[in-house]
């Protein structure tokens, strides 16, 4: 359901609107430190080259060589040197001549022909290396820690462009606990609209296959009860003595926010919150856990007009695509977990003609190697749960230290070249990136220039520029565009 | 433009100024700075060699002039090009060395508040008005020509003063209370009743001191060490109303571990920038919230928005720290170390050479000087915000912006210094002012500070813990423990021995045949009569896996964690003859599995002496529970009552034994005060409502609902279930006529009777019998209205 404005209403409505859209900027510059967009006028954003963004998070630390970046392939000796390990996996052919990535990804291999592939991503070193750290600054931009509180990737886009549907959410984040788990508190400072307020923070789904609950009525009211319920809410607005007290604005906007959310709840869209409604084949192919159905709902929210989604195997210090122990099993497990759900959600949207305009991004904070923590030269310290020089055990085989000096990110859809590499990292360790390292930064900038949002795009809080690239200065890799 | 003789050495005021005004300070100048460059001073032009003296050929800023690249140029493409002669002036002037005006600036001549503290004289007294803030208020009234404010009514004030200084909805019974009272000081009198509420005043205040102080009971820092609380000292602080220049100085010098979170700051794991070390988070902390200075743009450069520099920033920062502070700018070492200094030396500096404890408490002894007015006119500037939904200076954080009115300003921070920067006392001042007790104005100020005109005070929306306790005020649902690491009565270390005893854990007959099964409810039952009259009563309970706990029927307290002791303080409920505990406990799981409740009651009689009912084989149990949880209406005699089963297990009691004597005390000497949202950790609602991370000092509330708040306050099932037991509540009331109820409806939610259109609203909704389900859904849509969340 998406409202056009009808040529044939009345200019007064649309002026109203306006009006209305006027207020909200307004207020914001009322309210004290509240954010200010500055040069709004004179900026010139680049052509949008997608309309929705999907990021599929590899939360904890994907290991490029045992992904995207495949090296040489030592498999298990009892007794084989750690340093021997570049790649627990073999390397793969791809759908691309001169990209292979690493075996148990079949699926995605067949879809590379769809993305670009930057295997030369690059970190900081913050010192000691911290996943939530390193996630705070990939998902905002900025090192952590801040003394304004930086909005996250999703809310600068909920905040600069706006849903794709006006009943729909913004910015959706699947699959993420932000309680009953560690480092949630980390987790909360960038999982946040910051200084821009909560109207542009994510809508949180931990849980994919509950999703529905939280656009349905209150479990146990029924549909009548609550068109019935909302009913006498506007009667009694209506009736109300003192509905001339607070500013027209102030009252508008508990009005249009109390509307869109009956609207959401009425909608249609609100079916795309329901994955249990596709059929049971498709459901199948998705389903390898809750990666994977989260990868469903995302296709389904951007369906239906989200603007911003993203889907995370879920960040649990030790669990997952952190791995201090026990490396290549892992890996091997969410190699499954990942790789169906992936190439499946970029065959739907381009079959369904959504793919040219939706950016679908692969990404983690940083890398991992067998013996390297952080990069060359770091002085950080080596978090490896076992520090062994021979690979006695199973647990011992796999990349356990973090790496941040090459890591891979891939691209699909949204104008980004098709079957196309970019960046190169070294064929022995350290495995750094030798060709077109790309920043946060700049990474950053390349994913705004995609959504037609210019990388210079600043706000002011606090009477200083805030800017959607680190200091207005991301660059974007316009190489990757097609 | 000036006649330019390549023989004369170019004047910088007579001819560089006006070019750069010209093409380059619109952008670059003022509080302008794009893409971060500034040449409002030498020092800031000089930053990443855009300008090097002597060397026009060196400088950016002469390249970017030149450069023809649409992309790069200066100014920009669609600006005027800089006219070749006016160029070679530049070259000549950065040639020659680029003399600059000492002290000049491009910034605005900015406007210089008074550091000094100043009492006005107080303006004559108009119409019997005779309040001081009132006599500077009607005096500006009548200057600027603008019109009075409407009085408001007394159910309108009511609500806000309520709201306003201990932060809950007045019930309906004070309500009716209040409205009926025709005591002419009526107002006053309720001013100082809820300022006498040491509890709920500090409570409310709880949130705006946290806030400022960044203080929470958990979140960032927190768990790795890296940061301490200082709500033990807060709480008693605001509980014992202690002045606020002691409360600075035990801050900035703390005394002990209790007060000294604020001044270390988060310590963040890893390296950190320049920007962020702990002795540079002291020094943007202070600034910001006694200071009402921004120290955050000065702590990486010179300040484009004040006068503050990396200096100053650094001065303040080396007052705390140990060693020798090396001065960054923009992260980038300058090979100065900073030297220990504050801000205003005019009454006095900091030594230097001091150790840092001295330093501190020189710093913390400036700071509360008595020729300090900066301090105080920041914090009675905050107070006023709070009350009057704007600062007398907005942004409250910006003390350097000029008030609307700075006899006001002045005055309510001389006052409150002379009276011992006694915060009640100023509170007390502003409520008691018809300024305060006017209708809020509706005009909004689109224009920013400068042109704001003061027509009353502004409508705040509630937040996020006055809304949160509110449903609870409405509901009763409260929880019944709490995470901040307070004491809200006073309990004796002795008396915790005193009520330490071993638990004792039981079940239903089940447990003859072994585990009992998943699923297993059961119905514990005790009665008991006082054997003397009863001071004070609190009551503690568990369960393995869930319980509700009734006594004579209201239901007190329920929990689903065994290893967590609920407690609840009951003097009020408990009755002199005979008195009920229906506890009903359910076993959960897949399988069957340990089941096991517990609970105590402490009655404290009035001569001293204890008595402790606790779970063991005097109480009986039924197999069988009714459903509902109406106590009342259960056929208790139809039933089937064994004795209960003690329970051997061990592992509930290391859980719990320790913690009894702590909660039975705190249960039964707290008073009955609700727990307040302010006292927990903020949840999703919270947070999505405003309460900030607390990461970053944040000192105002969002003042809008958001979809995504709407979103959950339309779907929440807690608060539909917490609507329900409210509900409830009203409908338990004995022959409540429809009327009746909407007009108890109207007065617990809005502070109001309904209005006769209104009433036949709900009468129609109610319709002639009315069930749970309407009342609830009428709660609902009540606290929805701007009304329940725009505070009039």
């Amino acid at each position: 359901m998406k409202f056009e404005i009808d040529p044939e209403a009345p200019d007064s409505i649309v002026r109203r609107d306006f009006l209305k859209k006027l207020g909200a900027a307004s207020t914001a510059a009322w309210m004290s430190g509240a954010p200010q967009i500055v040069r709004g006028k004179d900026l010139e954003h680049p052509e949008a080259k997608a309309d929705a963004c999907i990021l599929l998070w590899m939360g904890g630390g994907m290991a490029a060589p045992e992904t995207f970046d495949p090296k040489r392939y030592a498999p298990f000796e009892k007794g084989m040197a750690v340093d021997s390990v570049l790649s627990t996996f073999p390397s793969i052919d791809t759908s691309v001549d001169n990209i292979k990535i690493c075996a148990g990804l079949e699926n995605i291999a067949k879809v590379m022909d769809r993305g670009t592939l930057i295997r030369s991503a690059m970190q900081p070193d913050l010192g000691s290396i911290l996943h939530s750290r390193h996630q705070y600054h990939w998902h905002t931009g900025y090192v952590p820690p801040q003394t304004v509180a930086a909005p996250h990737l999703g809310s600068w886009m909920a905040r600069v462009l706006g849903p794709n549907n006006d009943v729909m959410p913004a910015f959706i984040n699947v699959g993420q606990r932000l309680e009953g788990v560690g480092e949630k508190e980390e987790l909360k400072a960038f999982t946040t609209a910051g200084f821009f307020g909560s109207e542009y923070g994510p809508m949180n789904l931990p849980f994919p296959e509950q999703a529905a609950q939280s656009v349905r009525p209150p479990e146990g009211m029924t549909q009548d009860r609550f068109a019935n319920r909302n009913k006498l809410f506007r009667k009694l607005v209506d009736q109300n003595p003192h509905r001339d007290y607070a500013s027209s604005h102030q009252q508008e906007s508990l009005m249009r926010s109390m509307d869109n959310a009956y609207r959401l709840l009425q909608s249609k869209e609100r079916e795309a919150f329901d994955i249990e409604q596709e059929p049971k084949e498709v459901r199948e192919i998705y389903d390898t856990g809750r990666f994977g159905r989260g990868c469903l709902l995302a296709r389904r929210l951007v369906e239906n007009g989200a603007r911003f989604v993203e889907v995370t195997t879920e960040y649990v210090p030790f669990l997952h695509w952190d791995t201090h122990a026990n490396g290549h099993d892992t890996v091997d497990r969410l190699h499954k977990e990942i790789d169906r759900p992936i190439s499946q959600l970029i065959l739907d949207l381009e079959e369904r003609g959504l793919l040219d305009r939706t950016l679908v991004i692969i990404a983690s904070e940083f890398s991992r190697d067998a013996i390297m923590e952080g990069k060359p030269g770091s002085t950080a310290n080596d978090q490896a749960t076992h520090k062994v020089d021979q690979i006695t055990e199973a647990k011992h085989y796999g990349l356990h230290r973090h790496f941040t000096a090459g890591t891979s990110v891939a691209l699909f859809g949204g104008g980004v070249k098709k079957g196309y590499l970019y960046g190169k990292t070294a064929d022995e360790r350290p495995l750094v990136a030798v060709e077109n390292p790309v920043t946060v930064t700049d990474l950053h900038a390349t994913i705004m220039t995609a959504m037609g949002v210019s990388p210079k795009t600043e706000f002011t809080i606090e009477g200083r520029p805030f800017y959607v690239t680190e200091d207005g200065k991301g660059k974007p890799v316009m190489d990757i565009f097609a | 433009m000036s006649c330019f003789s390549a023989h004369a050495a170019v004047d910088f005021a007579h001819d560089v100024v006006p070019i750069l005004e010209k093409h380059c300070t619109e952008c670059h100048g003022g509080e302008e700075a794009e893409g971060g460059f500034s040449l409002n001073t030498r020092d800031l032009f000089l930053d990443d060699e855009t300008a090097v003296p002597g060397r026009a050929d060196e400088s950016y800023f002469i390249d970017l002039i030149l450069d023809t690249d649409p992309d790069y140029q200066m100014p920009p493409e669609k600006k005027k090009r800089v006219p070749d002669e006016q160029l070679a002036v530049l070259k000549q002037w950065v040639n020659e060395g680029m003399k600059w005006e000492p002290g000049f600036t491009f910034g605005e001549p900015a406007y210089e508040p008074r550091f000094a503290p100043r009492r006005p004289e107080l303006p004559a007294v108009t119409d019997g008005r005779t309040n001081p803030v009132d006599r500077i208020m009607d005096h500006y009234l009548a200057t600027e020509k603008l019109e009075r404010p409407d009085p408001v009514d007394d159910a309108t004030f009511f609500r806000r003063v309520s709201l306003d200084l201990i932060g809950l909805l007045p019930s309906a019974e004070e309500t009716r209370k209040f409205l009926a009272d025709t005591a002419p000081d009526k107002r006053t009198k309720v001013i100082d009743e809820f300022l006498s509420r040491d509890l709920s005043y500090t409570d409310h205040w709880l949130t705006f001191w946290n806030d400022l102080l960044r203080n929470d009971y958990g979140g960032t820092g927190f768990i790795t060490g890296g940061r301490t609380q200082i709500s033990t000292w807060l709480y008693d602080s605001l509980k014992t109303n202690k002045p606020f220049d002691a409360m600075v100085r035990e801050l900035i010098a703390p005394p002990n571990k209790e007060s000294a979170g604020f001044i270390n700051g988060i310590k963040w794991r890893g390296t950190v920038s320049a920007g962020q070390t702990l002795p540079i988070q002291f020094s943007q902390s202070i600034s910001q919230s006694f200071l009402g200075i921004n120290m955050k743009c000065a702590s990486c450069h010179d300040s484009f928005i004040d006068r503050w520099t990396l200096a100053d920033a650094y001065g303040l920062a080396a007052i705390y720290a140990e060693e020798d502070l090396e001065i960054h700018r923009c992260d980038k070492p300058i090979n100065e170390t900073a030297r220990a200094a504050w801000l205003f030396p005019e009454i006095g500096q900091v030594d230097a050479k001091a150790d840092k404890e001295e330093r501190l408490k020189q710093l913390a002894n400036l700071m509360t000087h008595p020729e300090n007015g900066r301090v105080p006119r920041t914090l009675v500037n905050r107070l006023w915000g709070q009350l009057m939904g704007r600062g007398i200076v907005h942004p409250l954080d910006a003390m350097q912006t000029e008030p609307w009115n700075v006899d006001l300003l002045d005055w309510l921070a001389s006052d409150f210094q002379e009276n011992g920067y006694d915060l009640k006392h100023t509170l007390r001042t502003i409520a008691t002012s018809a300024a305060y007790q006017s209708a809020t104005s509706n005009e909004f100020d689109e224009t920013g500070s400068d042109a704001y005109r003061y027509s009353g005070p502004l409508p705040k929306r509630l937040t996020a813990e006055q809304f949160v306790d509110a449903t609870w005020q409405i509901t009763q649902a409260a929880p019944t423990s709490y995470h901040a690491p307070i004491v809200r009565g006073i309990v004796p270390p002795e008396l915790v021995d005193r009520l330490s005893f071993p638990s004792s854990w039981v079940w239903g007959p089940s447990v003859d045949q072994g585990l009992p099964p998943h699923g297993e409810k059961i119905l514990l039952r005790r009665e008991f009569i006082p054997s003397k009259p009863v001071r004070a009563a609190g009551v503690i309970a568990a369960a393995d896996n869930a319980f509700v706990l009734h006594l004579n029927h209201q239901q007190i307290l329920s929990g689903e964690r065994w290893s967590d002791l609920e407690a609840a303080p009951v003097t009020q409920k408990i009755s002199k003859g005979t008195n009920l505990i229906l506890m009903v406990a359910e076993n959960r799981g897949p399988k069957p599995n340990a089941a096991g409740a517990f609970c105590a009651v402490r009655l404290e009689y009035e001569d001293g002496t204890d008595e402790i009912i606790v779970t063991d084989d005097k109480w009986t149990v039924s197999e069988t529970v009714p459903n509902g949880n109406r106590t009342g209406q259960w056929k208790l005699k139809e039933m089937k009552w064994e004795p209960a089963r003690v329970l051997p297990n061990t592992t509930w009691k290391k859980q719990t034994d320790a913690r009894i004597g702590q909660t039975l005390a705190e249960a039964s000497v707290g008073s009955d005060h609700m727990v307040r949202a302010a006292l927990l950790k903020a949840d999703d609602l919270m947070r999505s409502l405003g309460r900030p991370n607390r990461d970053q000092i944040v000192t105002s509330r969002p003042n809008e609902l958001t979809t995504l708040e709407a979103v959950d306050l339309s779907t929440s099932e807690t608060l539909i279930r917490n609507l329900k037991k409210g509900a409830e509540t009203l409908m338990s009331q004995p022959d409540l006529a429809p009327a009746q109820l909407i007009e108890e409806l109207y007065l617990t939610t809005l502070t109001r009777f309904p209005t006769e259109e209104e009433s036949s609203v709900l009468k129609e909704a109610l319709g002639t019998k009315p069930t749970v389900e309407d009342v609830t859904d009428i709660l609902w849509a009540l606290t929805m209205t701007p009304e329940f969340l725009i505070t009039r």
